[in-house]
């Protein structure tokens, strides 16, 4: 066959697969690194949208949620929600190209993505181009939705909504046991996550009026902490302020641990807190640590969808929701709301409707208050919670009216 | 800055410091017997780690009672990686320095590589050893026990190593040093002498890295931490220098302490390669090395 016979062959299969396409589907695009290191992120965000893919376009039992009741979208005639992956390879340049083709060849009329911060920016510069919502369901860099777009929109909270969340948590805390926080030690890594995070963090404390004991920049994979523990047993601030890596949380433990130092609170930036390697390497020496997180798979009282949801990925994936999987459902979920609201596949109507967007908590999988975009696309709805380690797992803390188990707090000594 | 903290970090930074030089000295055993610079060298910690790591879980034994059969393992692949590598790269004519940087960097990559393949990017930590998490307090300072068995198992290894060298072996490894091509009219086997020398290098990192699994996290990664004090280590000590190791590992230790006491934590490398940089000019064979 000659070049042009194939390229001929190729376009016209390209072209019968585009018309074989039941003509009221809604095709959303989604990119994610689906090779490479981030891939195993990328896999479980493709099994996370398939599940509320079905969740939205099949018929089954009601779930308690949004969109939850099945047979597709009831003000487009039932028309399905068709997803179509591209494989970004967690690189910004892929992942602008691919955003461009899907919008162009695979006419889709939304996007969404795409785990990494890098790639969400080139992203939404393509959809804002070609005036295509982006939904972005699990970056989290604050600046994203500082940029003056149009056409972004954020279900999740970013870093420094979860900073605020754990200064709030302290006056709620300080206020239910009466033992308030009066100061904080912080201690980061010597790189943007370490100092994007304690920037906010010494804002918020100078905001509250609570001392910074202790401003501790570290090596980041360094051989010992021991004499920054010191420096943090010599503070002995109210609550220490982590934001650090696997490693360094295994670390940091250890070394305070070998100097007989329990601080009164850790409250952790996430990150390495929250991996099941510290959680199974730290042991006893993690029981108690506190974390936020924007997932509380444990809520399954205050949020009675949990329970259907995870069985449905769970089907698919062999493993419980989390983090990134739970706020990815999320932002399907609000974005075919707003489309079904809209009664109509046009980019711009679709737009309006996400503007509008006003979904209670008690309606969605996550513990936030709800979701509700600000004029930069951002929810501010999306309250994280506290959670603390009780006997090698998290457990949700805070918010209390979504909270499984009472916090420990400055109770061990 | 009260006199307590001080003592504590003097005192934790010669735990750590031991640890330092247990590392270096089979770097600087190495380079001193062939000039080779051993760029797999915090690999072959890492891999000491794992084998302690697998070893503890598979036999449920003591990683203080592994001890002796980590060291051993370490040495067959010290002296497997002299014969199947290192002793070709130093038949080469041409450019055989970059051809011996090459073939210890190319392991180092190729040793992280398997490590990840066969035991994940994960971190692994050994929690239920006889020291893990303990600590003493003698007079208000406070010791950890696994750094202090270090620190003990440590001053052995150097004893060891030193009377090693005051045997007929010992003499046999110094000649070959001096003079590898003299040695062989002498009776000396060369390369059975240099296949020994990368045993006993890869044998002490190898009684490193099990001490280490006793209270550092274990990963593909983790080598990486340790390598580049390392080196910092051998080079302020003197190339080929034991006992230039063994002080320059208390330096470094004591100068990263004090340097994340008193200034910014982030910034103790800087401390350490500012003392690495100041001997340099005052000496630039290091404290120990010869002439």
């Amino acid at each position: 066959m000659t070049r042009f016979g194939l390229f001929a062959t190729v376009a016209l299969l390209a072209l019968g697969a585009g018309q074989a396409r039941a003509a009221d589907d809604i095709i959303i695009g989604a990119v994610y690194p689906l090779t490479g290191n981030s891939a195993p992120v990328g896999l479980d965000a493709k099994a996370a949208f398939e599940t509320a893919v079905d969740i939205i376009n099949s018929t089954h039992e009601a779930i308690p949620m949004v969109m939850g009741k099945g047979g597709g979208l009831d003000k487009l005639g039932g028309a399905k929600i068709k997803l179509v992956f591209a494989d970004s390879q967690a690189d910004p340049q892929k992942a602008r190209a691919e955003a461009e083709r899907l919008i162009t060849q695979e006419h889709a009329v939304a996007i969404i993505g795409s785990y990494t911060s890098a790639t969400a920016a080139t992203i939404s510069q393509v959809t804002e181009r070609y005036e295509v919502p982006y939904m972005s369901a699990d970056n989290s860099s604050p600046s994203l939705n500082q940029r003056g777009l149009k056409w972004f929109f954020r279900t999740s909270p970013h870093d420094e909504m979860f900073s605020a969340a754990m200064f709030s948590f302290f006056k709620d805390v300080g206020a239910k046991t009466g033992k308030p926080v009066k100061s904080v030690a912080l201690f980061y890594e010597d790189s943007i996550f370490g100092s994007d995070s304690s920037n906010v963090q010494r804002k918020l404390a100078a905001a509250a009026g609570i001392t910074v004991a202790a401003d501790i920049k570290y090596r980041a994979n360094s051989p010992s902490l021991s004499s920054e523990a010191q420096r943090l047993k010599a503070a002995d601030a109210d609550v220490l302020l982590p934001s650090s890596y696997t490693s360094d949380a295994l670390s940091i433990v250890r070394s305070m641990n070998e100097i007989a130092y329990k601080p009164k609170a850790i409250v952790a930036q996430a990150a390495g807190f929250q991996e099941s390697d510290f959680l199974k390497g730290a042991g006893p020496l993690a029981e108690g640590v506190l974390s936020r997180s924007s997932f509380a798979g444990d809520a399954l009282k205050a949020r009675p969808a949990i329970g259907p949801v995870t069985a449905l990925y769970k089907a698919k994936q062999g493993k419980g929701l989390n983090d990134n999987t739970s706020r990815q459902i999320t932002a399907l979920q609000i974005l075919a709301d707003a489309i079904d609201r809209a009664g109509s596949a046009k980019p711009a109507d679709i737009r309006t409707a996400l503007v509008a967007t006003d979904v209670k908590g008690i309606d969605m999988i996550m513990p936030w208050a709800g979701v509700k975009f600000d004029e930069t696309g951002q929810n501010t709805a999306g309250t994280p919670v506290i959670q603390q380690v009780r006997n090698g797992t998290y457990v949700t803390v805070w918010p209390f009216d979504v909270a499984s188990t009472d916090v420990v707090w400055m109770d061990a000594k | 800055m009260t006199a307590d903290l001080l003592v504590q970090a003097l005192a934790s930074g010669l735990l750590m410091g031991l640890i330092y030089a247990l590392v270096a000295a089979g770097l600087s055993l190495i380079f001193g017997l062939m000039d080779v610079v051993n760029f797999a060298h915090g690999e072959l910690l890492m891999v000491a780690m794992f084998a302690t790591l697998v070893l503890h879980e598979s036999l449920g034994l003591d990683p203080l009672l592994l001890l002796p059969i980590v060291a051993i393992l370490m040495f067959g692949i010290g002296v497997a990686i002299y014969r199947l590598f290192i002793a070709r790269a130093l038949s080469v004519t041409f450019n055989a320095g970059m051809v011996q940087i090459f073939v210890t960097f190319g392991l180092a990559i190729f040793i992280r590589g398997a490590a990840q393949f066969v035991f994940g990017g994960q971190f692994h930590s050994i929690n239920d050893s006889w020291l893990a998490n303990r600590t003493v307090a003698i007079a208000g300072i406070y010791l950890p026990l696994p750094q202090l068995a270090a620190s003990l198992v440590c001053l052995i290894a150097f004893a060891l190593l030193l009377a090693v060298s005051r045997t007929e072996f010992g003499r046999a490894l110094e000649a070959t040093r001096e003079d590898r091509e003299a040695v062989g009219l002498i009776g000396i086997d060369r390369d059975r002498i240099f296949a020994i020398g990368w045993g006993m290098g890869a044998a002490a990192v190898g009684v490193a890295g099990a001490m280490l699994a006793n209270f550092y996290y274990i990963s593909p990664q983790v080598g990486a931490n340790f390598a580049l004090i390392a080196y910092v280590t051998v080079a302020l000590g003197g190339f080929g220098s034991l006992t230039g190791a063994l002080v320059a590992g208390i330096v470094i230790g004591e100068v990263e302490s004090l340097t994340a006491l008193v200034l910014e934590p982030s910034l103790k490398q800087v401390g350490m390669f500012a003392i690495y940089l100041i001997v340099l000019m005052v000496r630039p064979r290091g404290l120990f090395g010869r002439v």
